[in-house]
């Protein structure tokens, strides 16, 4: 039962983490660089939702889509203001680069908002539960879990179906092909940066329904993320799904075989541990990825 | 039993076979050339041997040794020394410290090792380029470089993958001499792919041909210029009317 | 003899990069005695520990060119063997510092089989994941004090056996001698076979191999030795502060502060970790104390250190010393 429970649960997280990992495997697919501040436009993803909830008393559902705009926006500023200048330098540059964006944005939060934990008390949903059979379900995190399944359909049908995704990823597959075929990397890459950003920033804001928001949060989710990442296949958008569903699954149910065997090295300050190695041990046994697809 | 004999190979891309099935020897002392048209699978036989790939099946002997399945550096420590096709213009080590990574395969004292690198790039008429790096040479001194740090290992068995290739004349006539020269002075075993008839054909003693990863023939290079599989897999009507 | 001898002749470099180490040790050496405050005091001993640092990690990540940001867990093996046998079992320094580098070293070689199987973006976000794995142990074991951390505990007077000293004054010489070590062993290793290996393998992992270098040995071996640099540090970092808990020795940004001090000063060379040092730890302190204690202005201190890790990546990623050499290059 308690298993059971553990399953559903973590299915539900493992939803929003498909979702938060989406963008980091489009910019990874599409230029071959990591990005380490993907965790911070979550971040700010979260703290615009909660910053419209308390000074406008928009509903945090109804906000959603701000969190989503604030990603672009936040992803298309970095890339012509920053990321684009990266690109020209070695693959070490590119990593401090943006972690030194990581840095920046982490430390603008707590400028602006100071390192406060902040948690949305008040909307359509916060607190309230549905029970169905035995299962109890916090209703915040059943909305995330639907509607980032939603979210990560629409970006799916986007990139296999209309042109432009079409064109991404042709890009994504072979640069130089692509720039032949007349496709303009500089308009990929933006556009990459776009979708992370955006898809980022919106489960920044069905995060901030039940989780804190504070301006460190990022890295943990960044990790999460890379894990994901790393378990789909660096670049594919198939894999990062199931690899999600499968990091959140992992998550929830460690701390349950912790407590049933009675172990405190599976409780729940570990879950993540869990992860990091999880991450570990599938990149030096199948470096390819779990499933091995390449998109 | 042969210096280096290799039976059977193949390699397989993923349905591209690029070695089909090639077997050859090479006696020790030899000078032996392989050619084929582009993409016939001869650096991917060079890499099979080396131990770059993998081959799906078939084996390597090296004098005597069963190297199959080495890594390239064991198949180096081994004897076997090999240059690149492609080498990388690289940024980071000036062509003496290039040489002496070679000579350190042999030695682990800092000062032989430079005086053994001196020696090779002496011999290769390249002491006046030893302070530059690589990206700032031409690309015939950087293809020398690259010669010159494979000879630092001291190798038994030297593969050389188009060393000769964006030569003139001149250049390729001094190539030919310092492969002459490592041959019979320095004992050392040449087996070369190459695109410059005229040079395959003056340095080799003998020559395979490959062509869409199998072996059409094998010979005196007098004789393969006259096998017609060889003609109308590679050399066409030009070069035979050219003879 | 030899290797002595190559760690202490510094003639292939200029006249002016001599003279400039001859000023700078004198310097370092005369420090304590130009009546500088201790606030300053402590900013020259936490310069002399990140160029350790540094230099440790320039071993892998600068001529090696291995992204390595996991170095933080063991500045944490080294401090918390030096602590926890000083506190369980009264040992002094000077025997829990070489077996916090044993332990250090032993633990890379377990980790760096695994993790040279890895290149490029995996193999950077590996280091991070066994990094964090061992901070999350820590934080949650409570044997070593968890989350909390431990207190070593403080003598009535000064014990050189325990490396407990009234003065700062002490501990500087104690990690300028350290320094000194480093510097010298690093002029050594840049010369040694070793050194060009790892610099050959940065440049072209394919033609290395075909000079017959073991590619993943060396990568370990280097790996290791930098470990030993940081464990050094690490266990100084115990005696020094007296307190250490997970946060402060094994964070990501402490393994990221390591990496982009030898970046930034200009890697793979001997004198990058120490000038990266030289630049950013003031640099941090300083604004730090300038700004961060301001009421409304917390966070901007390290907005501009980001902005010039930013900037530094975007425009000059060979580092400050990259930009030195450019120069001079020009003026030939
Ligand atoms: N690593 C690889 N993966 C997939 N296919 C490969 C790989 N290396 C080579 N090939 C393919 O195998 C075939 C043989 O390539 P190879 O480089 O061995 O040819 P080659 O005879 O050396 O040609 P060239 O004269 O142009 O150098 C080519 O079709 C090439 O595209
Ligand atoms: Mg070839």
């Amino acid at each position: 039962m308690l298993i059971a429970d553990a399953l559903l649960q973590g299915i539900l997280m493992g939803l929003l983490f498909a979702l938060v990992s989406l963008g980091l495997t489009v910019i990874f697919g599409v230029m071959d660089i990591v990005n380490f501040a993907h965790g911070e436009f979550l971040m700010l993803g979260m703290y615009s939702v909660y910053w419209a909830n308390l000074f406008f008393h928009i509903d945090p559902l109804i906000a959603l889509p701000v969190s989503a705009v604030v990603g672009v926006l936040l992803g298309l500023a970095s890339y012509y203001c920053f990321i684009k200048y990266l690109l020209r330098g070695p693959a070490i540059a590119q990593l401090f680069g943006t972690f030194g964006l990581m840095l920046f944005l982490q430390y603008f939060a707590m400028f602006l908002f100071s390192a406060d934990y902040r948690m949305i008390d008040k909307g359509l949903l916060v607190g309230k539960s549905l029970s169905v059979g035995p299962f109890i379900f916090d209703w915040t995190k059943l909305a995330a879990g639907i509607l980032s399944l939603i979210a990560f359909a629409v970006v799916y049908y986007f990139l296999h179906k209309t042109k432009t995704g079409k064109a991404l990823q042709a890009t994504s597959l072979n640069k130089e092909a692509a720039s032949y075929m007349g496709i303009r990397t500089d308009r990929m890459n933006a556009i990459a940066w776009a979708i992370g950003g955006g898809t980022v920033g919106m489960a920044g804001g069905l995060l901030v329904n039940f989780y804190y928001a504070y301006p460190m949060v990022g890295i943990l989710f960044v990790m999460i993320a890379f894990a994901c990442v790393a378990l789909g296949g660096f670049g594919s958008i198939k894999g990062v799904f199931f690899a999600g569903l499968l990091v959140g699954i992992l998550e929830m149910i460690f701390p349950v075989f912790g407590h049933l065997i009675g172990s405190d090295f599976l409780g729940p300050h570990f879950k993540f541990t869990v992860v990091y190695l999880a991450y570990f041990i599938i990149v030096v046994v199948r470096p390819q990825g779990l499933f091995g697809w390449k998109n | 039993m042969s210096f280096l004999t290799v039976e059977n190979i193949v390699k397989d891309f993923g349905g591209l076979v690029a070695n089909n099935n090639v077997s050859f020897t090479i006696e020790e002392g030899e000078i032996v050339g392989l050619i084929g048209p582009n993409g016939a699978g001869k650096t991917t036989l060079f890499n099979c041997i080396v131990g770059y790939h993998r081959p799906d099946s078939g084996k390597v002997t090296f004098r005597g040794k069963d190297v199959t399945g080495f890594r390239p550096f064991e198949t180096n420590r081994a004897g076997i020394g090999r240059t690149f096709q492609i080498m990388k213009v690289t940024t980071g080590m000036t062509v003496l410290e290039n040489v002496m990574v070679g000579s350190f395969c042999r030695t682990n004292n800092r000062n032989t090792a430079r005086g053994e690198a001196l020696h090779v790039l002496g011999d290769l008429a390249l002491d006046a380029v030893k302070d530059y790096y690589i990206n700032e040479l031409p690309i015939a001194i950087q293809r020398k470089v690259g010669l010159a740090r494979a000879l630092a290992t001291k190798p038994a068995l030297l593969m050389l993958d188009e060393v000769a290739s964006g030569l003139n004349p001149t250049e390729i006539e001094e190539v030919v001499e310092l492969l002459r020269r490592l041959n019979s002075a320095k004992k050392i075993t040449l087996f070369l792919i190459e695109h410059i008839m005229e040079m395959v054909m003056k340095v080799s003693q003998r020559v395979i041909v490959l062509d869409y990863g199998e072996k059409i023939a094998e010979g005196l290079p007098a004789d393969i210029v006259k096998d017609e599989n060889v003609i109308k897999a590679y050399l066409g009507e030009k070069y035979a009317q050219g003879l | 003899m030899e290797k002595l001898k190559d760690a202490l002749d510094f003639s292939d470099f200029s006249k002016a990069e001599r003279i400039g180490l001859v000023i700078f040790s004198v310097f370092l050496f005369a420090f304590p005695w130009i009546g500088a405050g201790s606030f300053t005091t402590t900013v020259m001993i936490q310069f002399l520990l990140f160029s350790l640092f540094g230099m440790g990690w320039n071993t892998i990540g600068g001529y090696g060119g291995q992204v390595e940001l996991g170095k933080a867990q063991y500045v944490g093996i080294g401090s918390y063997t030096v602590a926890l046998m000083m506190v369980w079992w009264k040992v002094p320094f000077w025997v829990s510092m070489p077996i916090g580098i044993l332990i250090a070293v032993g633990y890379s070689f377990i980790i760096g089989y695994p993790l040279f199987r890895l290149k490029g973006h995996y193999f950077a976000i590996a280091t991070i994941c066994t990094s964090l794995v061992l901070k999350d142990i820590f934080d949650n074991w409570n044997l070593v004090g968890a989350a909390k951390g431990i207190e070593l505990p403080i003598h009535d007077h000064p014990d050189f056996l325990y490396m407990q000293f009234k003065s700062d004054t002490y501990y500087y010489y104690f990690i300028m001698a350290l320094f000194y070590i480093a510097l010298f062993y690093m002029n050594w290793f840049r010369k040694s076979k070793l050194g060009y290996q790892l610099r050959m393998i940065k440049d072209d992992e394919d033609a290395a191999e075909s000079l017959g270098i073991d590619i993943r040995w060396c990568k370990i071996k280097a790996y290791s030795i930098a470990s030993a640099f940081v464990a050094v540090g690490g266990g100084f970092m115990a005696v020094y502060n007296l307190y250490i808990d997970p946060a402060s020795t094994m964070e990501l940004s402490l393994s990221i502060k390591i990496a982009l001090m030898a970046m930034l000063g200009g890697a793979a060379s001997l004198w990058g970790p120490i000038i990266g040092a030289a630049f950013l730890v003031p640099l941090d302190r300083f604004l730090g104390s300038w700004l961060g204690g301001q009421k409304g202005l917390t966070g901007i201190d390290f907005m501009i250190y980001a902005a010039l890790i930013m900037i530094v990546s975007a425009y000059q990623p060979r580092g400050i010393w990259g930009i030195i050499e450019q120069f001079r290059k020009r003026g030939h």
